[in-house]
C-alpha cells in the first residue's frame, strides 16, 4: 500500500448505537471532548468538516436499482455513523489521527482510507491495456 | 422514516471485487458512464462531493485503539466511494441511486441522510427533555 496520497484520507466511523447507553454527564463530557479533538484537528489544518449520518436508510441493488431494502440497521457494529475528511500526508497520521479519537474508548471502530485520485476502475482499465500490449509486442 | 431532509443524502457505493468479471472494453464503459454520471449530477447542482476511495486501508478499533487491514478489497460490503447529494427529499436521494451504473454489475448504493447534528448531541438533548418532563 502507499503510505504517501496527497488525496488525503477518509475516517469512516462504524459502531452501533453504543452512546445511548451512556449517562447524561458521561455524553455532556464525550461531546466536548469530541468538540476539542475536532477544533484542534481543524486549527492544524489537517480535518475538513465532517457530516454525521442519520440512522436510516435504504440500499438500492440489482440491476437498473428494482431491489430496495431497509438498512443499515441501527444496532449494527458495522453501519457506518458519519465520517471525517483528513488532509494529512500518510496513512501513519491518518492513523495516529483515528487512534486519538475520543468515542474509541467506547468501542465500535474506525476505517481509516486513501483517497483515490481517480477511479480505480480507470486505472485496472490502463493496466489491462499496458498488460495487453506486451503481449502483443 | 423523515422524507425531507434539507442536510442532503448520502451515497455510499459498496463492493470492491465487481470490476474484475469485467473486459476492459466493459470497464472503460462503466467507467465513462460513472464519470458522466457525476459531471450531470454536478451540472444540476445535485451532487456537490464524491470520490473514489483506494480498496485497502487500515482499521482502528475498541478500547486499545488495536490497528489491523481492512476491509478486504474482495469483501461485497467495503466502500468503494461516496457522493453527497444536494436534494430535498429521500426519494431523489434514491431515484438518483437507481441510476447508478454500477448496479447491473453487483454493486450496492446505500442511501444514508446526513444529520443536522451530531447523533451525541441529539441523545443528550432527548435525555434532558425526558429529564425535565
Amino acid at each position: 500500500m502507499n503510505t504517501q496520497d496527497r488525496n488525503g484520507y477518509m475516517l469512516l466511523y462504524r459502531s452501533s448505537e453504543w452512546y445511548k447507553t451512556l449517562s447524561q454527564e458521561e455524553l455532556q463530557k464525550l461531546i466536548n471532548q469530541n468538540k476539542a479533538w475536532f477544533e484542534r484537528l481543524t486549527a492544524q489544518g489537517k480535518a475538513k468538516p465532517g457530516r454525521a449520518l442519520e440512522r436510516t436508510g435504504v440500499t438500492v441493488s440489482g440491476k437498473n436499482g428494482r431491489f430496495v431494502m431497509d438498512g443499515p440497521f441501527a444496532e449494527s457494529k458495522e453501519a457506518i455513523g458519519g465520517y471525517l475528511i483528513l488532509d494529512v500526508e500518510t496513512i501513519e497520521e491518518a492513523i495516529a489521527i483515528a487512534q486519538s479519537s475520543p468515542g474509541l474508548a467506547y468501542g465500535g471502530s474506525i476505517e481509516v482510507r486513501p483517497m483515490a485520485e481517480e477511479c480505480p476502475l480507470d486505472i485496472r482499465s490502463r493496466e489491462l491495456a499496458r498488460e495487453e500490449q506486451l503481449v502483443n509486442v | 422514516m423523515n422524507t425531507q431532509n434539507q442536510n442532503g443524502y448520502m451515497l455510499l457505493f459498496r463492493g470492491n471485487d465487481w470490476t474484475k468479471r469485467l473486459s476492459p472494453e466493459e470497464k472503460q464503459k462503466v467507467t465513462d458512464q460513472w464519470m458522466a454520471w457525476f459531471r450531470r449530477l454536478t451540472d444540476q447542482g445535485k451532487a456537490i462531493a464524491g470520490n473514489p476511495l483506494e480498496p485497502e486501508g487500515k482499521i482502528v478499533s475498541g478500547k486499545n485503539r488495536v490497528v489491523s487491514d481492512g476491509p478486504f478489497a474482495e469483501s461485497k460490503e467495503a466502500i468503494g466511494g461516496y457522493f453527497l447529494l444536494d436534494v430535498a427529499s429521500f426519494d431523489d436521494a434514491v431515484a438518483i441511486a437507481r441510476e447508478c451504473p454500477g448496479l447491473p454489475y453487483g454493486v450496492q448504493v446505500e442511501v444514508r441522510p446526513v444529520a443536522a447534528e451530531c447523533p451525541l448531541a441529539s441523545e443528550l438533548k432527548t435525555e434532558v427533555q425526558l429529564a425535565n418532563a
